[in-house]
Parts: structure tokens; sequence; C-alpha cells
């Protein structure tokens, strides 16, 4: 007890990051559920294209759409709702009773959840492009790391967020969690180019950070599909993801510490009443 | 007397049903709820479809696909909603076991529960149809809709999705955290291989050979040719060929293939429900949580 | 010297959101407390008298309405860190953790939230399961736990971190004779040998507070009623000590009344066993001696004896007037 409080507060990461590495090893189960059932939306609408007779990217661009809903569910089910769940089943009290910054449990569940769930995006994407014989280019693989890096420290910095906006919540996080999918995945393009919702409708949902992101991922990895899908140059997309990053950590930490203080005063932080 | 005992489970359990499908917020942002999943589900096919045509909606294979797509929320909603009664009884209220050992129809409860599933769905599905014909012009002609047809193909399609659900339900009784996605997958297998947003023709041989032996590929065609039999005929003559694969196959034949399909699966899920049950009991399974 | 746990008139008041949810609770109300340092403190009340929601102020879980509340000398509204560094708590019931990880894993991790390096929180883990016999249990999944195994599991997970000052919320609720025996067996131990460390116990088991607490502060309705120990808590009932015999071969009831401290006795013949059953009221406990001796010369044969003192739930009525559970 000696330590540092940065130390503290990292161990407390690690702590809380475990359950979520270890998960996938104690239950293999996952690889049906989160790898293979994503494939048969992707079928789904591969098909259309092709009966379509569309072009070839854009059957890639439902490939990689697919394959990172992986990170939007993660964000909707493992990370806004986890605290709720964690109230739940008891663990919430026990989180908030620890010496340690709140944003240190968040900070774990997102690197642990971001672990397990590239490795279901990354396999799901093999398939994918496996079944469909899409071509990627690998020309710039460092942007591309650049790209997917930032892009998910914005995601998880809004799940991050979203999972103290859902602390106060009971049985309606479920829904609202159920609420943001279907309708995200139309905003943020995640089966087509958001840039033909027109410019304004994809700038608006450029706040949600996987639309930037999905756009500079599909001109990094399909760019003959850039002079007609592209939404914003590179460039700025990147500048703007990194904006989102600062955005919703600072957001995160507030809007965690006012809805602590608002379970307090309400005694709702605790209670289960399901 | 046994039936109106039934009779009454199936009520309290739909009013049971319906409160925790909706109590959870106000009327209005329910219904607000209940029409954007699906609105925003469809857009996503209406924007693919866009994004190759440049813009253009009004022909044979869009009206084709936003109907398929919008009926389909029937096998997603209905197959989910019955095993998630099990499942969310069992895991998040844990009154599984309170309410398998009361005295009444376990089978009916269910149905209850499922019945308000199928009322919410039906609401999605009509306001998509609806906006489809407002907005995008979907070829959806009431004075030419074949109403004798779409009602017995509704009445054994809903028939026989629940009673599958209900056999799904029977697996979860076994299969705890995994029954959810047990069921997204066989919805998946039918959104991929029964004609749902594109014809099975443009399917590997293979997969078509497996179509054509799910009900739910008959169920579509049949929806299909009650409710927009003009955009049925324009694909045909556009295409060519027997497009949709299913040309050949009257609308009598496929009642009969739904009715035989209605009848197997019934007494399939009543044997799997009652197997799953004993094995369940027997393994101590019933009041089982995960601790997800 | 400094409290461990100090109280200023603390008051918790919940307000439902809307009028039809409820009516205004007033969990506490006004509530005085001073627990030193080394005490095992009880809080004894019936379900909904306050008991939780002071352990939820204290563990910084909830914020007071009004008054203060202190912890090992830090508010618990503005110290939070330096509070939560030198508490835990443990409530009865509890299902915490994750059922996917091992009973060890999820002591590991919670031990993680405190900072304690991973050698030392595994070594104490180790002697924690070894104390409540779980070391055989160490390696499965929580989710195959009994509820006893559970409920040990926990109160591992409380003390793992070493604190100063632990709340314990009910924590034998539900579990069997022997679970709870051994729970019980483990915070007296653990607080007898460091006399820095703090216990505060909420319960509504009358011999459970009676059998641990230094002192005990009686709860209902959010107000504490009495605070002693459970000794002074007892003497504050005007009830004499009773004494019931029953003795086989008694003639005649004679001769009692020269007995020095006897207020009164009676007599009722049981036929069927051929038994009398005397009952004396006693104003002295001293006379027990020669009532029995009395019995004996008579000739009889005494079958069975029984003394009746007041309890902790005669402290209850008299306070509250009704009873405990």
């Amino acid at each position: 007890m000696t330590d540092s409080y940065l130390m503290r507060n990292l161990r407390a990461v690690r702590g809380r990051a475990y359950p979520r590495l270890i998960g996938s090893t104690r239950e293999p189960s996952w690889f049906v559920f989160d790898v293979i059932l994503p494939l048969f939306t992707i079928a789904g609408y591969a098909y259309v294209y092709k009966f379509l007779d569309a072009r070839a990217e854009l059957i890639g661009y439902v490939v990689l759409g697919g394959a990172m809903t992986a990170f939007w569910l993660n964000i909707l089910w493992s990370m806004a709702s986890q605290l709720y769940w964690e109230k739940e089943i008891g663990n919430l009290p026990l989180y908030l009773m620890a010496p340690i910054s709140r944003m240190s449990i968040l900070a774990g569940m997102a690197v642990g959840g971001l672990f397990e769930t590239t490795i279901q995006a990354a396999m799901t994407l093999a398939i994918g492009a496996i079944a469909f014989n899409v071509v990627f280019s690998l020309a710039s693989p460092v942007m591309l790391l650049v790209v997917f890096v930032v892009t998910m420290i914005a995601l998880y910095g809004m799940g991050m967020m979203f999972a103290s906006l859902y602390l106060l919540l009971g049985r309606e996080a479920y829904h609202l969690s159920a609420l943001m999918m279907e309708p995200v995945y139309f905003a943020s393009g995640f089966y087509f180019p958001v840039r033909h919702l027109g410019f304004w409708a994809a700038a608006g949902a450029s706040v949600i950070p996987i639309t930037l992101g999905l756009d500079a991922l599909r001109q990094i990895i399909f760019p003959e599909g850039i002079a007609e899908d592209a939404f914003l140059p590179l460039n700025t997309e990147i500048a703007l993801l990194s904006g989102l990053c600062v955005v919703f950590m600072v957001l995160s930490r507030y809007a965690l510490r006012y809805m602590e203080y608002l379970g307090k005063t309400t005694g709702r932080l605790t209670l289960r009443w399901q | 007397m046994a039936v109106m005992n039934d009779l009454k489970v199936f009520k309290d359990s739909a009013w049971l049903g319906w409160q925790m499908e909706a109590n959870w917020t106000d009327p209005f942002l329910f219904l607000t709820y209940s029409i954007v999943k699906p609105i925003a589900g469809t857009l996503i096919l209406v924007l693919m479809y866009m994004v190759v045509t440049g813009g253009e909606t009004g022909n044979a294979f869009f009206s084709y696909m936003y109907v398929g797509n919008a009926m389909y929320m029937f096998v997603a909603e209905v197959l989910f909603g019955v095993t998630w009664v099990i499942h969310d009884d069992r895991e998040h209220y844990m009154t599984l076991k309170q309410v398998y050992i009361a005295p009444m129809n376990f089978y009916m409860y269910i149905m209850g529960r499922s019945a308000i599933k199928i009322a919410i769905t039906s609401f999605g599905v009509l306001v998509t149809l609806i906006f489809g014909v407002m907005a995008l012009g979907v070829d959806i002609d009431l004075a030419a809709v074949d109403w004798p047809l779409l009602a017995a193909s509704l009445v054994l399609g809903l028939a026989c999705i629940c009673i599958l659900g209900l056999a799904l339900g029977g697996v979860s009784f076994l299969t705890a955290k995994h029954s959810i996605g047990i069921n997204e997958g066989l919805a998946g297998v039918f959104y991929v291989l029964s004609g749902v947003v594109f014809p099975i023709t443009i399917l590997p041989t293979w997969a078509q050979s497996v179509s054509r032996i799910l009900p739910v590929t008959y169920w579509m065609e049949a929806i299909r040719r009650a409710i927009e039999p003009g955009a049925m005929r324009e694909l045909a003559d556009t295409s060519g060929f027997d497009v949709t694969g299913m040309g050949g196959i009257s609308d009598l034949t496929m009642m009969l293939y739904l009715l035989v399909s209605v009848g197997a699966f019934f007494v399939m899920s009543i044997g799997v429900f009652r197997v799953a049950d004993y094995i369940a009991r027997k393994k101590g399974k019933v009041d089982w949580t995960t601790a997800y | 010297m400094q409290p461990a746990v100090e109280t200023q008139s603390l008051t918790r008041v919940f307000r439902p959101k809307r009028k039809k949810e409820g009516s205004i609770v007033t969990a506490l109300d006004s509530v005085d407390l001073r627990i030193n340092k080394g005490e095992l403190f009880g809080v004894l009340g019936p379900n909904g008298a306050g008991k939780t929601t002071l352990l939820k102020i204290l563990s910084t879980l909830l914020l007071p309405t009004s008054g203060k509340a202190y912890v090992a000398g830090f508010d618990v509204e503005k110290d939070l860190l330096d509070v939560r560094k030198r508490i835990n708590m443990v409530s009865g019931g509890e299902i915490s953790g994750y059922g996917l990880l091992t009973v060890r894993e999820n002591l590991w991790m919670f031990s993680q939230f405190y900072g304690i390096k991973s050698k030392e929180a595994n070594a104490r883990i180790e002697e924690l399961l070894g104390r409540f016999g779980l070391t055989e249990k160490a390696k499965e999944k929580v989710r195959t736990l009994s509820t006893g195994q559970r409920q040990k599991m926990n109160v591992i997970r409380g003390f793992v971190t070493n604190p100063e000052i632990v709340f314990l919320d009910e924590p034998t609720l539900g579990l069997d004779v022997n679970a709870a025996r051994a729970v019980r067996d483990f915070i007296v131990d653990w607080i007898r040998s460091d006399r820095s460390r703090t216990v505060l116990l909420t319960t509504h088991y009358m011999m459970e507070a009676d059998e641990l607490c230094d002192r005990i502060a009686i709860i209902d309705d959010g107000k504490i009623l009495a605070c002693d120990t459970p000794s002074n808590l007892k003497r504050m009932v005007k009830m004499n000590t009773t004494l019931t015999l029953s003795v086989a071969g008694l003639n005649e009831i004679a001769g009692f009344d020269t007995i020095q401290g006897l207020n009164s006795y009676s007599q009722t013949k049981d036929v069927e066993s051929s038994t009398t059953k005397l009952r004396f009221v006693l104003e002295d406990e001293s006379c027990v001696s020669d009532i029995v001796s009395k019995v004996v010369a008579e000739g009889s044969k005494i079958m069975s004896l029984q003394k009746t003192e007041p309890t902790l739930e005669d402290v209850f009525i008299k306070l509250v007037g009704r009873g405990l559970e």
C-alpha cells in the first residue's frame, strides 16, 4: 500500500482488464458466436451487392464494416452498459469503494475489450475476405496502424463516456444499447461509404469515431474507391479523430464524476431494482 | 376448463410480456424505439442499393429487397423473442423457477409472452412497409394484393417460426448463455439462404439446395407474391429467367409445404422441448444462471 | 484518541423521483456515533432500520443529506481517497466477482484495485484461503461454489487488502451454522490480533451481536435508540431472572419463603410425566444454590434446570415496543 497513486491505478487497469483477456481462452465458444455470426450479415449484404453487379470495393467495404461491428458492439454491450451490469451483479460498489480513479476501471475494461475484440474482428475480416475474394491494399501499413489506433482510442473514449452516462440507468440501459445498433450501422456507413449520406449527414455522424475511422481505413486499404467514396481527405480524418480522442477522454472523466455524484446523492448508485 | 385456464395463462403472460417490453419508458418513447430500429435497419439496404444505382429506387428488385427485409423482421424477432423469454426469466429476473413450478401450461406462458413480441414486430413491419411505399416508391398496390394468400401465408409462416422458436426455447434450457447466439445464428442462416434480400439464384449451387428445404424460403416467396405481384412479375420479365428460383412452384404447393413444415416443426418442437426439459431437470439446469 | 468512526447528526433522506413512486424515507435520523479503534462495534436493528444506509455513507458510496461522518479522521464526503485506502466492506449474500474467473483470480483482481503487489496479494490470498478451508477451491471457478463458500470468498476479499476498518453488512446472512461460525471466528481473531483494527458490523441476529461485539448500537427507523456494551444494554431491562426446575417425586411445596433473594414461586403438576414444574422469580441470583439444596433435601430428583436472563431482544422490545424479527 506504499506504492504511488499511479502504480495503484496501473495495477487496477491490469486487474480489470484481466477477466476480459482471460475470458476468450476460458470460453472458446466466442469463436462461433462472435466471429461466425457477423459473417451472416456480411454474406447477406455482400450478395446484395453481387446481385446488383456492384463495384468490387463495395463488397470489400461490407466485409470491413461487418468486421468493425465487433468494436461497436463491444462499446455498446461491454463498455456502455458494463457498469450497469456491474451494478446488477454487485461489483460496482466494490469498484467505487476502492482507492483508485474510476477511470482506471473503465480503462481496464477498454484495454481488455479492445484486445479481445481486435482478435474477433481480425478473424471475421480474414474469413469474410477469403469467402468473397476481397483484395486489400497494404501499401501503407504504418498509416493503417495509426488510423486504427487513433480510431480505437477515440471510440473507447466514447465508450468510457457512455459507461458513465449509463451508470444510473436501469432496464433502459439494455434498450438504449439495442437502439444504438442499426441506426449507428446506418449513420456511420458500416456497409456503404458514408459520403453517400450527403455531406452534412456524414459530418453529423462523424461524432461517432468509427464513422471517420471506417472511412479512413477504407481509403487506405481500398485506394481504388477514394475518388468515388472518400468522405474527407485522409489527413483531415486523422486530425479529426485525434481531436475526438481528447474530447471523449475529457468528457468521460467529467461524465463519470458527475454521474457518480448524482448517484451518491440520489442513492441510485448501488440500488438494484430490476 | 383446461382450455379456459390456458387462455388465462396466455392472457396474463401476454400482459406480463407487454410490461417487460414496454414499461421501462413512456409510451411515446417506446413507440419511437419500436420504429427507429427497423427503419434504420432497412435504410442500410436502401443506401447500399442507392450507392450502386445512383439513387434510383423505383424498380422491381428494390421492392423485392425491401419487402423481404421488412418481413424478415418477423423471423428474427420472433425466433429471438421466444428464446428470450426463457433466457430473460432465468438470467435477469431469475423468475424462471417460480414460473416453471407453477401449475400451468408452460407452452401457453411462452406463447403469451411471445405474442406481444409478434404484435410489436407487426407494428414495426407495418411502419416499414408504409414508409417504403410513401417515401421510396416500393411497389405495393393494395388493390392488387392477394389477400387470401397473404392471410394464409402469414398465419402458416408465423406459426412455423413460433414453433421453431419454441424448440429453440427448449434447447436454451441446456445452452444457457449461448441460447441467444444460437437463435441469431439460425436467423442468420435464414437471412442468407432464404432469399430475404436477394434471390437465391445468386448463391452457389450447393447453397441453393439448402435454401430449397428451408420453409422461410417458401414463406418469403409466398408473401412477396401476395403483397407485390406486380414487382414479382416485372422482376421475372426483366431478368429473362427464373430469377427467384421459385417460378415453377404454385401458390398452393407453397402453402402445402408451409403446412407440412408447421406440422413437422410442431412435432419436433414438442419432442425437443420435452427432452430438453427432462435433461434440464436431470442436470439441475432449470434455475441455472451463468453469471454473465 | 481519534475515533475510527465518528458521525455527527448524520441524516439521510431518500426522496422518490416522482410522488407516485413512494413516500419520503428518512433512513438515518441525526445519528451520533463514536467508534473507537480496536472496537468490534455492532449495529443491531430490523430490516429497513438504516443499517446498510449507514455503511454506504461510511464507505463513500452514498452522500448524507446532512450531518457529518468521519472514518479514520477523514471526512467521507471530501477525503474520499484517504477513506478508501483504509476501509473495505463485505455484505451478506454478495455475489461479486466474475463467474469465469477462479476463486484465486477473483481475489487477486480485487486486490489490484488496492494497488497490492501481486506477490504480496497472492501470499495473503493463500493464507486466507487456508484459514477458511478453501485452498482446494482456489482453482475452481466462482460459479461452482456453494453459498457458504462464496461468502467465505467474499470475506477474504474484504480482508485481503489489510484494511484498518472493515464494514461488515450482515456478513453471515443465509449461512449455515458452520459457515457462520467460521466467519465469526475469523472476525474475532482478526480484530484481536491487532488493536489498531476496527470492525463495524451490522446484523439483525441478536446472538451474533451479543457474542461478537464490544459495544452495540440499537437502531430503528433511522434512530439510534441505545448504545452500550451488551451486558449494560441488558441491564436496562428491569426484568428479573427466572429459574425453572422440572422435578420428580415432589410431594409438597413448602418452606421456600425463607430463602433470601427469592421474589416469588409457583408450581405446575404434569400428571402425564409425573413431574412438577417449579418456577422461581429471583431478586438475587445467589439464591439459586439454596433453592436447589431445598428441593434435593425434600427428597425430590431434579430432571432439568433452566435459568432465563434478559436478552438483547428484550432490550429491543423495551426500546421499540416490538420484536426484532
